[in-house]
């Protein structure tokens, strides 16, 4: 849609600049027209008067004429030798003159006297070539007259020979010139060419009279004839404009259908992506930038997807905690020492117990009973280590630290030794034989993090403290203690005071691998 | 222009002769630029005396037509003179006059040929030639004895003007009408000067084909 409106603006910015430059040049060559045709027209009078100027300068020494002016002043006389001599000549009127510029006879059969001979006659008297011209009003009709002398040889009279400035003269200068031309004086139209139209470009131009005012030359130029070209210039101009804006608007929904909707999926595909539909896969038909972005999403969602699916296994075989601090911070588990309390269980007589029991039956027996106690050490914030074989190692304040992690841990193995119980309970409902086991406790600080290779790595506890906790597991199994949980006597000093558990001495053992005794406790 | 020089000198010389008692009156014509006037035509009409004394016409004056034109441009005679006007071309010609002082015509007359004009009125006659129009000859018919016309430098003489008032005339072919003045002839005059106001020179020009030797 944008794109549209931009088109038709641009359009319609072009569309005025060329048709105002247009307008504008076929005003100026109008104008120029118009003064080339005022030109045009002086030119012509000046042509026309040197030619009847001419004309009465040969026929001046006419002999008849010189004859009749020299043998007789009688005005009807010499009135129609000017006749015969106005033929010849082809003027409008002819007038002669005494030398003192009294008019002898002039070809005008009537009309009011007109004192513009006289004028004529004295500045052609004054002049260099003995000539003189200049418009005239005669009995209301525009005549450009040239004044002559008649020589007989020497100057004798003067000739007043005058052609008119009619609708003939300017028919003819607007053939030459395609201008419409009128005369006028004091408002009133002296000859003018029939125009159409009602626009005109107009010239004014003056002639000046021999006497008084002046007489205005309007030259016009009708708009309409003139802008016609530009006219249909413009008429073309609209129609590229409404086909360009067409050919946008179709590009327009072309691009809408080719990139929006494409564009749209993808964006409904990426909400799905956002609230976790990672099973969510887009489907676009196309070799464009769009179509690989449509691939590369899949690919995404295709990885996000499998890593749900890691972090789902994970959390199947690791602790939800470390799983959680795995996917975090990848499998870069720096190396950390903390304070942890280590949780050992280990089922006594499994060994015997495999004897009796198809290894189906013995691996589900094994289940169960791990899942009892695992759940028994989530359900205290307790991680479960690893199983080892029959063994649970697990962790209290790692890979998370922990408010009382030693109270969870003795706790925990409440708990189990209570689920050992109902278990037991269920297994004999079930005909088989009761499970026991033995636990150690031991709180000390340890080294934590990812221990293992590149491809394979494990988060766990390393450290003298962990032996401890096997050590003190294993202390179990001595008749004369009668205890189940062992526990040292760092983890009884970490607990949280008061003390809600009933431990009994056990006195001090000596632990293998480490030079002093511990003081360890039954719970 | 020599030999027309010499002509006028016979014309002045006979002129004073007849009245060698007077005073000789030196005439010098000027333009409005100071410039010298040339074939200014300068006469005396006495105003004490009722005529002027008659004197015999020069033995000869003649405007000859040579070379398609008139010489001289400008004759002065008395009334009464006979002025001869020969063919001395190589075409004819047809000269005429329309002056009101003395009309005349002699329609295309051959190389060779004399015309004669008495010119008996006192006036300006111009002459033409309906053929050529740029000839040109102007004859002032004066009714007195004292006359003169300038040489090129503006400069003229009476011979012989006995003392009294006289009316002193001035024509030229370029001014509107003849001027006039009322001077007092001493028995040892001051020259007599005159300043024209000139129109322009209206002499029609002689197409140059025609000086070129008359072919185009």
């Amino acid at each position: 849609m944008v794109i549209v409106v931009l088109v038709a603006a641009a359009q319609l910015t072009g569309f005025f600049i060329v048709a105002h430059l247009h307008r504008a040049g076929a005003v100026t060559e109008m104008q120029k027209q118009l003064d080339r045709a005022a030109d045009q027209l002086i030119r012509v009078v000046a042509r026309r008067n040197d030619d009847l100027a001419r004309g009465a300068s040969a026929l001046a020494f006419d002999d008849g004429l010189r004859g009749a002016l020299a043998s007789t002043r009688d005005r009807a006389t010499l009135r129609s030798a000017l006749n015969s001599f106005q033929g010849r000549v082809d003027a409008g009127l002819v007038a002669l003159l005494s030398l003192d510029g009294e008019l002898l006879a002039e070809t005008r059969a009537a009309g009011a006297e007109f004192s513009g001979y006289r004028v004529l006659q004295q500045r052609a008297d004054q002049s260099e070539s003995a000539r003189s011209t200049g418009y005239a009003l005669v009995d209301g009709a525009l005549y450009s007259l040239v004044a002559v002398p008649l020589q007989a040889p020497d100057i004798v009279a003067w000739i007043v020979v005058g052609f008119r400035l009619d609708a003939g003269f300017v028919a003819t200068l607007k053939r030459e010139t395609g201008v419409d031309i009128a005369l006028e004086a004091n408002g009133e139209s002296l000859a003018a060419t029939p125009s159409k139209g009602t626009d005109f470009e107009i010239v004014h131009r003056r002639l000046g009279l021999l006497q008084g005012s002046a007489v205005d030359v309007v030259l016009r130029y009708s708009r309409d004839e003139k802008l016609a070209p530009a006219r249909e210039m413009e008429r073309l101009l609209w129609v590229v404009f409404a086909g360009s804006v067409l050919v946008a608007a179709l590009i327009a929904v072309a691009i809408s259908r080719g990139v929006s909707e494409p564009v749209r999926t993808l964006a409904g595909f990426t909400q799905r992506i956002a609230v976790g539909d990672y099973a969510a896969r887009v489907a676009l038909a196309r070799s464009d930038e769009l179509g690989q972005l449509a691939d590369s999403f899949n690919v995404m969602a295709a990885g996000l997807e499998e890593r749900d699916r890691i972090r789902d296994l994970l959390e199947k075989n690791v602790s939800p905690e470390v799983a959680a601090q795995l996917l975090r911070d990848g499998g870069a588990l720096g190396g950390e020492e903390r304070e942890v309390t280590i949780l050992f269980a280990d089922l006594r007589g499994f060994t015997a117990l495999s004897e009796t029991q198809s290894p189906r039956e013995l691996l589900a027996l094994l289940n169960r009973y791990l899942e009892a106690m695992s759940a028994e050490i989530e359900a205290r914030g307790g991680v479960i280590d690893k199983f080892i074989g029959d063994a649970i190692m697990a962790l209290f304040g790692a890979p998370l630290g922990q408010e009382a992690a030693a109270d969870r841990a003795l706790n925990a193995a409440v708990g189990m030794r209570e689920a050992l119980e109902r278990l037991n309970r269920t297994l004999a409902t079930e005909g088989r034989p009761p499970l026991a086991f033995g636990i150690g406790i031991n709180t000390a600080r340890v080294v934590a993090g990812n221990i293992g290779s590149k491809r394979r790595l494990n988060y766990s506890v390393i450290g003298d403290g962990v032996n401890v906790a096997s050590r003190l597991q294993s202390l179990t199994r001595v008749a004369d203690y009668d205890a189940t949980i062992i526990t040292s006597h760092a983890t009884v000093a970490a607990l949280r005071a008061p003390n809600p558990f009933t431990l009994r001495p056990l006195g001090t053992a000596a632990v293998k691998g480490r030079q002093e005794p511990v003081t360890i406790y039954a719970l | 222009m020599r030999s027309h020089a010499g002509w006028l000198t016979l014309i002045l010389l006979a002129a004073g002769a007849a009245h060698a008692a007077g005073t000789d009156l030196q005439i010098r014509v000027e333009d409005q630029k100071h410039d010298p006037v040339g074939d200014g035509v300068v006469w005396l009409v006495p105003l004490d005396r009722p005529a002027a004394p008659a004197s015999a016409p020069p033995t000869r004056v003649e405007i000859e037509q040579r070379g398609q034109e008139f010489s001289p441009l400008v004759t002065v005679v008395r009334v009464g003179t006979t002025v001869q006007l020969p063919n001395r071309d190589n075409v004819e010609h047809h000269v005429y006059s329309q002056s009101q002082a003395k009309k005349f015509e002699f329609p295309l007359y051959a190389p060779g040929r004399a015309e004669s004009v008495v010119f008996d009125r006192p006036g300006v006659v111009a002459l033409g030639c309906n053929i050529h129009d740029w000839m040109l000859a102007y004859v002032v018919v004066v009714d007195t004895p004292w006359y003169s016309r300038t040489d090129a430098a503006g400069h003229g003489m009476i011979a012989g003007v006995p003392p009294g008032r006289y009316r002193a005339e001035v024509w030229h072919r370029r001014l509107a009408s003849s001027v006039q003045r009322e001077i007092e002839i001493e028995t040892a005059s001051t020259p007599l000067a005159f300043t024209l106001a000139l129109k322009p020179d209206r002499r029609i020009r002689r197409p140059a084909s025609i000086e070129r030797g008359g072919y185009r």
